[in-house]
């Protein structure tokens, strides 16, 4: 495998969390002479260890805000050749991100979209009691997911009418609606039609990557 | 080969095999041995705990003189609230919702609350929860608190003054996230000095904090630095804590009480922060998994609270509602799976309280 | 979810001896086994009887300490509350503030 030592390093840095020692195996890769895309994808599957090494209580939310910040920065340092082969550094998609009306519970929203946001999605994350209009709004903006969030039994039924007013509109068909918190469950995301139940914020994040392909 | 009925973890009826539910059951367990690093449940424990899963009794419970105490929380609120916090809707006072409890459902201690189950708003309405606290201790025998969440996402921005650590995190102000986050833990713990100390006051037998830590490790340090408060200032209470979650989220990752860092704690170890700030008991908690069985969440949350109960200085008693301590995420919980879950964490964790 | 959880392994409250196991609890941080054990010696009886409403209901009027029905003229509320403080040798907060409050 060509550049397996640099590939190592990069993954070592990424999980570390620090932001010079990122920045540090960046320089070496690419003075070794390793593509930009191929270190933004190395660095891009690392981040997804991070997601999963924070979940599981192993790192915590600065940690992975560090590492998105260090993939930032190599994003910056590579852009000139990341723009001359048009293959990385896009963002993937537009998403909006919000706790539906009537609920104030955002720390999971966040997270989520935190982790989106790391994974290269344009995150619209409108915060807590969003009224459900906004949600649409931001779909007929350009959003093509759109992630609804609920900590009590009351307002989770409001994802339901989102995805009636998505409809009424003509653009359901263009948006994947991702719904999580608490009391969500696969079962209720298959009753009112949704298209991706996340268990947390990490399994969201792997689930809108997988509907792009990426 | 033979099929029982069993759950999974968002409450629906499934069947499997004795052999189905023995692996769900060692993959559970191996998670939160993984997870917590700590010992997996030994083959004697998953053999008991297949057994109580596949009993085909629609009851099951532990044998005679076995019992252990029950805590409740959330007050009355299980009766009057709505579904939003799984009440029943039925309307009633806080007397008559606190003598319903102990002479018609035999719970071992109770507890008065607002209904917001917050502090932060049991501050403009203090006096109001002074005198009903007065005037249901002179009813009630059993052991009365007052409880309520710490709640801290309520003294972030919109609702607070400090900004919202995640909102700052994903604009890159690390420090400014994790100054906000002090800051809040601070007031937090004013908040529950002048709550706690004057129902202290009124005659209560002390107080339940449930779900602490559900804002991340600020949550939770803020809550430990308010429980020590209370018990230096008031000597006699009963102090509960109760977690959020099996692992203290680490929003803000570095905040530390008594010298140790509070993120990433899981329950064998968040015992010892509350006992040393001060508590009586220990509310351990593991959340429940929607898309796995019933087995494999008791196999999981058995685990993490049977070291809890092993290496705790205070008695611990493990949080059992919708959702929580292998228990399945549903508004109404099956009966059959509360009674299986509660006769494994009796009997193989062996907790002090349910 | 109360009454799953007291079928499958409540203690019973004051149905039995479940509130002064649970005080035990909570004034001493005794675990399960010790506060069962320290309350059935004050009580007179097994650790298995504490959980027993036929033994427990009888005894509980006996040493007026309050049970589920209400019985006329039987000690409740602060009342039944001072002599639990004097079976287990503990103070009550409520009974404390209820004392501060009397004139002599």
């Amino acid at each position: 495998m060509a550049f397996e030592n640099e590939t190592q390093k990069l993954h070592d840095a990424l999980v570390s969390c620090k932001v010079p020692e990122i920045s540090k195996a960046v320089d070496e890769a690419h003075a070794a002479g390793m593509p930009a895309t191929e270190i933004i994808n190395t660095l891009g599957g690392s981040m997804s260890e991070v997601g999963v090494l924070f979940e599981r209580g192993k790192l915590f939310l600065p940690h992975v805000l560090s590492a998105a910040a260090g993939m930032k920065k190599a994003m910056e340092a590579l852009n000139d050749e990341l723009s001359a082969g048009n293959s990385g550094g896009d963002v993937k998609a537009s998403a909006v991100m919000g706790t539906v009306e009537g609920d104030v519970h955002d720390i999971g929203k966040s997270i989520c979209s935190t982790m989106l946001q790391c994974a290269g999605f344009d995150v619209h994350d409108l915060g807590r009691d969003v009224p459900l209009g906004k949600f649409v709004d931001e779909c007929k903006a350009g959003c093509t997911f759109c992630g609804m969030s609920a900590l009590m039994t009351t307002t989770m039924v409001q994802m339901k009418t989102v995805i009636d007013n998505l409809k009424e509109e003509g653009i359901r068909d263009k948006v994947t609606v991702m719904v999580g918190g608490a009391p969500i469950t696969q079962g209720f995301c298959d009753k009112i039609g949704a298209d991706i139940y996340g268990e947390s914020a990490s399994e969201t994040t792997r689930k809108a990557q997988d509907v792009l392909g990426a | 080969m033979t099929e029982y009925y069993t759950r999974m973890g968002d409450g629906r009826r499934v069947t499997m095999t004795k052999e189905q539910v023995m692996t769900d059951i060692q993959a559970g367990t191996a998670d939160a041995a993984d997870m917590a690093g700590i010992p997996a449940l030994d083959a004697n424990d998953i053999e008991h705990m297949c057994e109580i899963v596949i009993d085909q009794s629609r009851v099951v419970g532990v044998e005679p003189g076995h019992e252990v105490v029950m805590t409740y929380d959330i007050g009355q609120l299980d009766f009057t609230g709505d579904n939003g916090n799984s009440g029943n809707g039925v309307d009633m006072g806080r007397l008559e919702a606190a003598l319903l409890h102990e002479r018609a459902l035999g719970a071992d201690t109770f507890e008065l609350s607002h209904s917001d189950y917050s502090i932060k708003p049991v501050k403009p309405v203090i006096s109001m929860e002074m005198q009903a606290m007065e005037e249901i201790q002179s009813e009630i025998i059993a052991p009365y608190f007052y409880g309520a969440m710490p709640n801290m996402g309520l003294y972030y921005a919109p609702d607070g003054p400090y900004g919202n650590p995640a909102d700052l995190m994903r604009e890159f102000k690390i420090d400014e996230s994790m100054a906000s986050s002090e800051a809040a833990a601070d007031h937090l713990a004013r908040d529950i000095e002048f709550v706690t100390t004057r129902l202290q006051a009124a005659g209560s037998d002390g107080f339940n904090f449930d779900t602490t830590g559900s804002a991340g490790d600020a949550d939770f340090v803020g809550t430990l630095n308010g429980v020590r408060i209370l018990r230096e200032q008031c000597p006699e209470a009963y102090i509960n804590v109760g977690a959020a979650g099996e692992s203290v989220m680490g929003i803000h990752g570095m905040m530390e009480f008594d010298g140790e860092i509070a993120a990433g704690l899981y329950p064998h170890q968040q015992c010892k922060l509350i006992a040393k700030a001060g508590a009586n008991v220990f509310g351990a908690v593991c959340n429940t998994n929607t898309s796995r069985s019933l087995a494999w969440n008791l196999g999981r949350a058995v685990t993490f609270i049977k070291k809890a109960v092993e290496d705790s200085p205070i008695p611990v008693h493990v949080d059992m509602g919708m959702g929580v301590g292998g228990i399945p995420m549903f508004e109404t919980p099956p009966l059959d799976a509360v009674a299986r879950c509660n006769k494994a964490m009796v009997e193989i964790a062996k907790v002090d309280g349910v | 979810m109360d009454i799953p959880h007291l079928v499958a392994s409540g203690m019973g409250g004051i149905r039995t001896a479940g509130d002064m196991v649970a005080r035990m609890m909570y004034a001493k941080n005794m675990k399960l086994d010790v506060a069962k054990e320290y309350v059935a010696k004050k009580l007179g009886v097994t650790t298995m009887d504490l959980g027993d409403e036929c033994v427990m209901r009888d005894l509980r009027e006996e040493l007026k300490i309050g049970s589920v029905t209400g019985i006329p003229g039987a000690p409740r509320g602060i009342l039944a509350k001072m002599n639990i403080e004097d079976i287990l040798d503990i103070k009550i907060n409520s009974c404390e503030k209820f004392r501060e409050k009397l004139r002599r």
